[in-house]
């Protein structure tokens, strides 16, 4: 069944057309990552599919358009991992979980686990690193449990073991049937959970495709910058340390 | 994470100081009364007919400007906003002095005035709501500028015998209220229901305004609602006491430091903790000078300043 789907979907911020009729469908227990440079639109696509910026087109989750839905219908179908939260008014890592899971906080402390945060549970979110308050994100995100996952970049701010636990962990929702549309910037990790992928160009133009399909040349031409293949991802060349 | 236990305790505690600084309110005064001895003459008529309604003004004026504190705070996402940095209590000064040059003989036209100004002041700030939250605690700041410049203006042009009156509501004055102290306790207890309504939206509102939008919140109309609620307590408090500053600040951080951030315990606490510290406030005004009084917005300035200072301080 396919729990989002996209049709002619045009996305501008500021007057400038980000992403221009992008049309694409997301079936359930696959992963769409969205790749391209910084200021392309990428974050700003997964904000319009949250229902959190206007957009032009269709967006359908599981089959209904999201434009009828109320705020409490998205809630109910759609989770957005983004911004690090306010930390302005003292909330705690519990707290924060809590608000999250909105009244079922029995999984808090097995999810709290997972993310290896149980030890920071009383600590108020301002005293944290900024990686610890990111797997707190990302916690709060896994106990939401609804079809669709919006992530955008969850390897930010952490470190090498817990990128690597990331992925794990959306390869382990992508196989209990989630489905999530997520930026990446590292295309190792790009490659290593990706289905299908959206380029965003920055000029106003989108490209849909099997994740099969990117070629060393394409991402070239997607970042201006020279790429080869490393292992079964593709990286830039740094060039020798002199 | 606080258990319920310590959640109880610290409520207990709250309560306990209620009953402590209601106590010296009906205490103190130019008489000092034992509230727990005395039933008639004269001392029974200063004791029911005066200190308790007055005691009641005071609770019910700060518990409001405390629950209007921290909802422009959540409104705004910064801990630091309260009605006054929004203009509206400059707003309904300007309204309350020039009901003053009017009609000079009238204290309900002061009253009036000032809920007309506090209207005015409201509607001006929320031509601004549209712009978000920074843009609008910016024109709400050059709003109370402007506001004070009006007062200014009014204030010289003023007759003599006038200023004193309008300088003393203007620092805040229990005495004088032309609103029942009973109808005070009703508005304090719609604004405490108001809050509890609200509890869970406003506590996904700490997160941010997209977090809030993701996990259901119709943040515009919530927004919109607390605009309303908060403005609306504001006047009725400025109405009743004219502009006392602080609570509205002070109150509402206490109370997180104390029972954590969550709205269905943090609300009850701002509108109990705003109410003790009027309370005192107004029993210090009473008694420092008298037969005089102070000014007791002097008194929350005194109070408020140095424990809003220690708190940042203990923060830090």
């Amino acid at each position: 069944m396919s729990i989002l789907k996209v049709d002619s979907l045009s996305v501008q911020r500021g007057g400038h057309v980000l992403v221009d009729a992008l049309d694409f469908t997301l079936q359930a227990g696959r992963i769409c990552a969205v790749l391209g440079p910084n200021g392309a639109g990428k974050s700003s696509l997964l904000l319009a599919i949250a229902g959190l910026i206007p957009f032009q087109g269709r967006v359908e989750l599981a089959g209904r358009s999201l434009s009828a839905l109320g705020r409490a219908g998205l809630a109910d179908r759609v989770a957005w991992q983004g911004d690090l939260p306010s930390v302005e008014f003292g909330l705690t890592v519990h707290q924060r979980l809590e608000l999250a899971a909105s009244g079922d906080t029995g999984g808090i402390a097995s999810i709290a686990g997972e993310m290896e945060i149980g030890a920071l549970l009383g600590r108020p979110l301002g005293e944290l690193s900024a990686g610890e308050r990111q797997r707190t994100e990302l916690a709060a995100l896994m106990l939401r449990d609804v079809p669709l996952w919006l992530m955008d970049e969850p390897t930010a701010h952490l470190d090498l073991r817990h990128q690597v636990q990331c992925i794990g962990m959306l390869r382990r929702r992508r196989q209990q049937g989630r489905s999530i549309l997520v930026v990446l910037h590292d295309l190792a990790q790009a490659m290593a959970v990706a289905d299908h992928v959206i380029l965003v160009d920055g000029q106003g133009h989108a490209a849909y495709g099997d994740a099969d399909m990117l070629d060393a040349g394409r991402l070239s031409q997607l970042y201006a910058t020279p790429l080869c293949r490393q292992g079964s991802g593709f990286g830039p060349d740094y060039g020798e340390k002199r | 994470m606080l258990s319920m236990n310590s959640t109880a305790m610290r409520f207990s505690l709250l309560l306990g100081l209620l009953a402590l600084v209601a106590f010296i309110s009906l205490s103190a005064g130019e008489r000092w009364l034992n509230p727990f001895a005395t039933n008639q003459g004269l001392d029974s008529v200063i004791l029911w007919e005066l200190r308790l309604p007055r005691l009641f003004t005071a609770f019910a004026v700060g518990g409001l400007l405390a629950l209007a504190g921290a909802w422009f705070q959540v409104m705004l996402g910064n801990p630091l906003a309260e009605p006054y940095v929004l203009g509206v209590a400059g707003s309904a000064a300007v309204g309350a002095v020039v009901m003053l040059s009017l009609f000079p003989e009238s204290p309900l036209g002061m009253s009036f005035g000032a809920f007309i100004g506090a209207g005015v002041g409201i509607a001006v700030v929320m031509a601004f709501v549209h712009l978000g939250p920074g843009r609008l605690l910016l024109a709400g700041v050059v709003l109370a500028a402007f506001w004070s410049a009006l007062i200014a203006l009014m204030l010289a042009l003023l007759p003599q015998g006038q200023l004193g009156l309008a300088l003393g509501w203007m620092l805040g004055d229990l005495s004088s209220s032309t609103i029942p102290s009973s109808m005070l306790l009703v508005f304090w207890a719609l604004a405490l229901g108001c809050g509890l309504l609200l509890a869970s939206s406003l506590d996904r509102l700490l997160l941010g305004e997209k977090h809030a939008a993701a996990l259901g919140v119709d943040v515009s109309r919530l927004r919109w609602a607390l605009l309303l609620v908060a403005s609306a307590a504001t006047a009725v408090a400025v109405t009743a006491a004219g502009t006392i500053g602080f609570i509205g600040l002070v109150i509402p951080h206490a109370m997180r430091l104390m029972f954590g951030g969550m709205h269905r315990v943090m609300m009850p606490a701002s509108a109990i903790g705003g109410g003790v510290l009027l309370v005192l406030a107004d029993s210090g005004a009473r008694s420092v000078i008298a037969p005089a009084e102070l000014p007791v917005g002097v008194i929350t300035a005194f109070i408020g300043v140095p424990v809003f200072l220690w708190l940042l301080w203990r923060r830090a």
